[in-house]
């Protein structure tokens, strides 16, 4: 449709600015892009977001066997960048609505956007207990992928009952010599992770302790010694070498914050059917949107939805299909 | 003045091909540690950074000082760099 402009102002101006470059993002980005509509996205960690630091993705379409979160994601990428997505590193800190145009503040400076897509997803909770924020890095850690490698032949301890807990206390096995899995209550993880973790319980690899809550990371010397944790009211140690956490997600909205754009109560962002937020012209997709089933294909489907939904704005009218 | 640098990775680190893409994009030489390759490494990376993580890079300017930064962190990869 349009490049880069520096009309009346050295403010960049684009078609569309995305903020994120997740699944959500991507996905819309080859949508936008295909249709020559000129599209940024801004990015302030790793393409692909959670989907991207993720061992192994069983459950993307089109992938029979499954596919390393790491390559769905850098594939996602090159596709959107095949057909001329950019994607700028930095961080979108505030929204403006000036009527036409959007005017984002970034740690580039300021951009000016015909539509906005906010895609910021998630990323992993803490959990805010003694010790967590003393040793991270250091013993308390985010991502299997990135430093599991650091635990060969160790003790770990998992926190956490949901997908990701028993997807990434799986993948750890390839390096730890035992994991002690604490979950708060029961485990939530899908059916087919279940199975899977059955196996791992079998061999000794994995154990399970159920309604065992995280109290605390203790350590010495610069080092995780164990974690304190309680059990129907006592007190149970857990020795460890290191510790993974897998708590479920912080939704990444802070930036919308005083923000004409309006979040409901577990902060992800409103929209009306047409993923159109409070703030006319900026739009919604991902784990980030209200009801969200944080899946990448439902990501990747609503990130795909939402390019077709701006392309109409753009437009200035409903694509002919719902005339 | 950059005299060389060293990246610690792993194989399956999304992080670390970022660190990589930048240096390149700068173009910038570096040597690669992968400590899934080279595990018997992790103590040198451990003591080097202080952090159990990857990527850790470490730049070692032409008066023999050196800087280390631990995970992809443009704002102070690219300064160490530059």
């Amino acid at each position: 449709m349009r490049g880069v402009q520096m009309a009346d102002t050295d403010i960049p101006k684009h078609d569309v600015i995305i903020v994120g470059a997740g699944p959500a993002a991507l996905s819309a980005a080859i949508y936008t892009t295909r249709e020559d509509i000129d599209t940024l996205l801004f990015e302030r960690g790793v393409p692909g977001g959670l989907a991207a630091i993720t061992d192994w993705v069983d459950n993307y379409p089109g992938f029979p066997e499954g596919v390393a979160g790491l390559e769905l994601a850098s594939n996602l990428q090159k596709q959107a960048e095949r057909f001329g997505a950019v994607i700028e590193f930095g961080e979108v800190l505030k929204i403006h609505d000036e009527g036409k145009w959007k005017r984002l503040e970034t740690t580039s400076g300021d951009m000016l956007a015909r539509a906005v897509l906010i895609a910021t997803g998630s990323d992993y909770k803490k959990i805010g207990v003694p010790g967590e924020v003393e040793y991270y890095a250091r013993g308390v850690h985010y991502c299997a992928t990135c430093d599991g490698a650091f635990y060969r032949d160790k003790r770990l301890v998992v926190i956490g009952g949901g997908n990701s807990a028993v997807q990434e206390s799986i993948f750890l096995t390839r390096f730890a010599s035992h994991i002690d899995l604490l979950v708060r209550s029961t485990v939530k993880a899908s059916e087919i992770l279940q199975d899977d973790l059955q196996t791992y319980v079998d061999s000794g690899k994995i154990t399970v302790h159920l309604n065992t809550a995280t109290e605390e990371i203790v350590g010495e010397d610069g080092k995780v010694l164990h974690v304190i944790g309680k059990q129907h009211g006592k007190r149970v140690d857990f020795p460890t070498d290191g510790v993974f956490v897998f708590v479920g997600l912080k939704p990444n909205s802070e930036f919308l914050k005083d923000s004409d754009i309006e979040l409901d109560h577990l902060h992800l962002v409103k929209s009306n059917d047409d993923l159109q937020t409070t703030m006319k012209g900026v739009f919604v997709a991902g784990d980030i949107h209200s009801g969200a089933t944080m899946q990448i294909a439902s990501a990747a489907g609503e990130g795909a939805t939402a390019a077709l939904k701006i392309r109409e704005y753009l437009e200035g009218h409903k694509h002919p299909i719902q005339n | 003045m950059v005299k060389n640098i060293t990246i610690f990775t792993t194989t399956t680190c999304a992080y670390c091909p970022m660190v990589k893409k930048y240096l390149g994009a700068k173009g910038l030489q570096y040597d690669e540690v992968n400590l899934d390759k080279n595990p018997e490494r992790q103590q040198e990376a451990l003591a080097i950074s202080g952090a159990l993580t990857v990527p850790v890079t470490v730049i070692t300017k032409h008066d023999d000082t050196r800087e280390v930064v631990v995970g992809y962190n443009l704002a102070k990869l690219a300064p160490a760099v530059a």
